[in-house]
C-alpha cells in the first residue's frame, strides 16, 4: 500500500488527558498516574486504509498543555496536517481554552483539518458540558467526539477520522 | 471548368490549396516520416518532462530490442562494453580484496592482543559480533545514518543507514529532532535565527546541515573532520537542486520525491579508519606475543634445567651415601640421567634410590659393575645372607669384628663360629650379645632330671614300677647324652646306691653297691655309662642304726660339663 506520513498535533489545556488519549490510541493502554508533559512528546501510529490503498502514518506531537500558546509551542505546530483538540468534559473552562487555542492556530496556520475530543466520558456524571453546548461546538470543528482515554471510547474513531480528513484535504489540495 | 467550379475557385481557392497540401502530406508516407522526425526529439523531451509515462511505455519494447540485439550480435556489444567492463570489474575486485585483506588484518591484529580480548568480552556483553565491534572501535569516524527532514513540518523525507546500525522509529526520531531544533531556536536564540548544528551522544555525534527546505541530519560514529560538513552540505545542495520544489511541497507522500535515497546514500560513504601507520609505531602484536612466549619458554626451560641440575646433585649424594654403591659418573641430558659406577649385589637398586628422589625409571639409564663392598652395612648383610641369619638375630660390623646379638640356636652359633672367618673383611666374631635359648633349655632339662631316685623293696628288688621307670629314665638319659655334645656339653652319670642301717653295716654297704651296680647295669643296657658310688650309711645322732626303708634306693646323679673348646 502507498505510504503517507502526516504530522498531527494534540493540543489542549492542562490535564485534559492529551497524553492519555495518545497513549490509548498508540498502545491501547491507560495509566492512572498523571505525568505532566514537558515541551513535546512524539509518537507514531500507522492506520491502514485498504479501500484507498494506502497506509497513513501519523506522527503525533503531543504538545504540553496550555491555555494559550507561546512562540515555542507555536513552533511545534508548524507544518501540522491536522489537530486534535482535547478538552475535559468535567471542566468547562478547558473548552474555552480549546477555543482560544484554535483561534490562535487558525490565525497562524490557516484552516487545517481537526477534531475535537471532549474527554473523560467515563466521568459523565461530573460533566460540566451540556449536550447542547457539545452539539454547538461540534459544528465549529470538523468532528467532535465524547471520548474516554480510560475506557478507550471513541478515541480510535476520532483520530482515525482526523486521518481521513487529512487524506481528503491532501487530495483536494492535489 | 464549369461555373460552379469557377465560383468555388474564387471563394475557396486559397483554402483548397492548403487542403490539397495537407492531404498530400497525409497521404505521402515520406512526408509524414519527415514531419515526425522533425518533432520527435522535442516530443520525447516534453513527454519525459511531463511524467514518467514515456519511460514506462518504452521500457518493455526497448528492453526487448536490447535483448534481441544482444542475442543476435553479442560480439558487437561485447566490443562496445569492453572498455567499460574491464576497469569496472578490476575496480570491483580490488575493492573486495582490499576490504577482505583489511578485515583479516584487523581480525588477526585484534584477536590475540589484550585489547582484543577486552573487546571480545565487551562485544559479547553488547551482544554484537566481534568483527563488527572491532570495526566500530577501529573506526575514526563513519556516517552511520542520514535523515532528510522537511523543515516545514518535520516529516521524514527519507532515511538511510548502515546495515549494522540499530534503527528506532525513524519518523519519530525525525520529529523529535525537529522538536528539539525548534526548542533550541525558540529558547536560546533571541532573534530565532540560531539553530542546532551538532550534538554529542556518547560515541555518536549528530550533525545537522540546514538547507532552504530540508534538514540533513547525520548520525556519525567517532570524531568526524570539519571537512565532512562541507561534503554533507554539497550533498544537501545537490538534493535541493534536484528535489527542492518537491521537498518544499512535501506533505508525507514519499512518492513525490523519487530516488532521493540514492543521493542520501552518498552520506554513508563517508568514513575513515584508524591509520595503519599508527599501529606500526609499536612492535607488531604477534612479534610481541612471540617474544613473550620465547621469554616464557626460556624461563621455563631455565627453571627446569636448574631443577634437573638439583636432582642430579641429590641423586649423586644419595647414591654415594647408599652402602654398596660407588658412582663414578652421572651424565645428564635434559631430564634424563645416565649413572655409571660399581654396585654390590647386596646394595639398594639405583632405580629405587632415584625414585625416592622423584626421578622416574624412564628418566634413568644405569650401567653398574658388580663388586664386593666392605662397608659395615653390606658386610652385615652379606653375613646374614651367608649364614642364613635367623630373624631373632642382629648383625652389625664394627671395624673388622662381626657383632652378633639376639637369640639363635646353639648349632647355628657353632656354624657361625666355625665359618665367620670366610667372610672377607671380618677377622673376629663377638657373640657376647648372643643367647642360645635351646642350650639353656637343655641344661635346665638335665637339672630337672638330676638326683632322680628309684626305690627298692628289699635287696635289689625294686618297688613295683621303679625298675620300669629306671629303664625309661635310662632311655631318656641316653638321648640327652647324645644331644649334650651338640650343645657343647658332656654329661657324666653316677649311680649312687643306698641302703638302710638295719643290720650289718658291711652287708648294707655291699647291698648299696649292688643296688648301684644293678642300676648302672640298667643304664648301661640303654647305652649310658655310669659310675658307681655308695651313699654313706645314715645313723641316728647317738650312732644307732636307723630303720628307714626310704633309704633303700639308688640315686642317679647327673653332672653337666662344658666341652673344653667352648667359651
Amino acid at each position: 500500500m502507498t505510504p503517507l506520513t502526516s504530522k498531527v498535533c494534540v493540543v489542549g489545556d492542562f490535564a485534559v488527558g492529551k497524553t492519555s488519549v495518545v497513549e490509548r490510541f498508540v498502545t491501547n493502554q491507560f495509566s492512572e498516574k498523571y505525568l505532566s508533559t514537558v515541551g513535546v512528546k512524539i509518537d507514531t501510529k500507522e492506520i491502514d486504509f485498504p479501500a484507498l490503498g494506502l497506509t497513513h502514518k501519523l506522527v503525533i506531537w503531543d504538545v504540553a498543555g496550555s491555555e494559550e500558546f507561546g512562540s515555542r509551542e507555536m513552533a511545534y505546530l508548524r507544518g501540522a496536517s491536522g489537530y486534535i483538540y482535547v478538552a475535559d468534559g468535567t471542566r468547562s473552562a478547558t473548552l474555552k481554552a480549546v477555543e482560544r487555542l484554535q483561534d490562535q492556530i487558525s490565525e497562524a496556520h490557516g484552516s487545517v483539518p481537526c477534531v475535537l475530543l471532549v474527554n473523560k466520558r467515563d466521568l459523565r456524571q461530573d460533566w460540566e458540558v451540556s449536550d447542547e453546548r457539545f452539539d454547538a461546538l461540534a459544528t465549529k470543528y470538523n468532528d467532535a467526539y465524547q471520548t474516554s482515554a480510560k475506557t478507550g471510547d471513541d478515541v480510535d474513531q476520532a483520530i482515525t477520522r482526523l486521518a481521513e480528513l487529512i487524506i481528503d484535504n491532501d487530495m483536494r489540495g492535489a | 471548368m464549369n461555373d460552379l467550379d469557377q465560383l468555388k475557385e474564387l471563394l475557396f481557392g486559397a483554402e483548397k490549396q492548403a487542403l490539397d497540401s495537407i492531404s498530400e502530406r497525409v497521404e505521402r508516407r515520406e512526408i509524414r516520416t519527415a514531419d515526425v522526425a522533425d518533432i520527435l526529439p522535442e516530443a520525447i523531451h516534453q513527454s519525459h518532462q511531463k511524467d514518467g509515462e514515456l519511460v514506462e511505455s518504452l521500457t518493455q519494447p526497448v528492453g526487448e530490442c536490447f535483448q534481441r540485439a544482444l542475442r543476435d550480435e553479442p560480439e558487437t556489444y561485447a566490443d562496445a562494453l569492453y572498455p567499460v567492463m574491464g576497469p569496472a570489474i578490476r575496480k570491483s575486485i580490488m575493492h573486495a580484496l582490499r576490504n577482505f585483506s583489511q578485515q583479516i588484518n584487523e581480525a588477526v591484529e585484534h584477536s590475540l592482543s589484550p585489547k582484543g580480548m577486552k573487546w571480545r568480552w565487551q562485544a559479547s556483553r553488547a551482544g554484537i559480533p566481534f568483527g563488527e565491534y572491532v570495526l566500530q572501535k577501529t573506526m575514526r569516524y563513519r556516517v552511520e545514518q542520514a535523515y532528510l527532514i522537511s523543515r516545514e513540518n518535520g516529516l521524514l523525507v527519507d532515511h538511510v543507514h548502515h546495515e549494522s546500525s540499530k534503527i528506532k522509529d525513524s519518523d519519530a526520531v525525525s520529529a523529535m529532532f525537529t522538536a528539539i531544533q525548534d526548542f533550541v531556536k525558540e529558547s536560546f536564540s533571541p532573534d530565532r535565527t540560531g539553530r542546532l548544528e551538532s550534538a554529542d551522544m556518547g560515541e555518536f555525534t549528530l550533525w545537522a546541515v540546514h538547507g532552504p527546505h530540508a534538514l540533513l541530519v547525520c548520525v556519525i560514529r567517532g570524531l568526524p573532520p570539519k571537512s565532512l560538513r562541507a561534503d554533507l552540505s554539497a550533498i544537501l545542495e545537490r538534493i535541493h537542486f534536484r528535489y527542492g520544489d518537491a521537498i518544499r511541497e512535501y506533505k508525507g507522500d514519499t512518492s513525490t520525491i523519487p530516488d532521493v535515497e540514492v543521493e542520501l546514500e552518498r552520506c554513508l560513504q563517508f568514513e575513515a579508519r584508524e591509520e595503519s601507520g599508527k599501529a606500526r609505531k609499536g612492535p607488531p602484536v604477534l612479534i610481541v606475543i612471540l617474544l613473550f612466549l620465547l621469554v616464557v619458554a626460556a624461563v621455563v626451560l631455565g627453571v627446569r634445567n636448574w631443577m634437573y641440575s638439583q636432582q642430579q646433585e641429590k641423586l649423586d649424594a644419595a647414591l654415594n651415601a647408599a652402602p654398596g654403591i660407588y658412582v663414578t659418573n652421572i651424565d645428564r641430558s635434559g631430564g634424563h640421567f645416565a649413572v655409571r659406577g660399581l654396585r654390590d649385589p647386596l646394595a639398594m637398586e639405583v632405580t629405587d634410590v632415584a625414585e625416592s628422589l622423584d626421578i622416574a625409571g624412564e628418566r634413568l639409564s644405569v650401567s653398574m659393575q658388580p663388586f664386593q663392598s666392605l662397608q659395615p652395612g653390606i658386610l652385615a648383610a652379606r653375613a646374614a645372607q651367608m649364614f642364613g641369619k635367623p630373624e631373632s638375630v642382629d648383625f652389625s660390623v664394627s671395624g673388622t669384628t662381626l657383632l652378633v646379638s639376639g637369640d639363635a640356636p646353639w648349632a647355628w652359633r657353632q656354624t657361625l663360629q666355625s665359618r665367620f672367618s670366610n667372610l672377607a673383611g671380618i677377622d673376629r666374631l663377638d657373640t657376647s650379645g648372643l643367647q642360645a635359648t635351646d642350650r639353656q633349655q637343655f641344661a635346665d632339662g638335665i637339672v630337672s632330671l638330676n638326683q632322680r631316685k628309684f626305690f627298692f623293696q628289699s635287696g635289689v628288688n625294686f618297688v613295683e614300677g621303679d625298675q620300669d621307670k629306671l629303664r625309661e629314665f635310662a632311655s631318656e638319659l641316653a638321648k640327652l647324652k647324645d644331644d649334650a655334645r651338640g650343645f657343647g656339653y658332656s654329661v657324666s652319670v653316677t649311680a649312687m646306691g643306698s641302703a638302710d642301717s638295719i643290720g650289718d653295716a658291711a652287708a648294707n654297704a655291699a647291698l648299696a653297691d649292688r643296688r648301684a651296680s644293678f642300676a648302672a647295669s640298667v643304664l648301661a643296657s640303654a647305652g649310658v655309662d655310669a659310675r658307681i658310688m655308695r651313699q654313706p650309711e645314715l645313723r641316728t645322732a647317738d650312732g644307732q642304726p636307723r630303720e628307714d626303708v626310704s633309704q633303700r634306693f639308688v640315686q642317679i646323679d647327673l653332672q653337666l660339663e662344658s666341652l673344653p673348646d667352648l667359651p
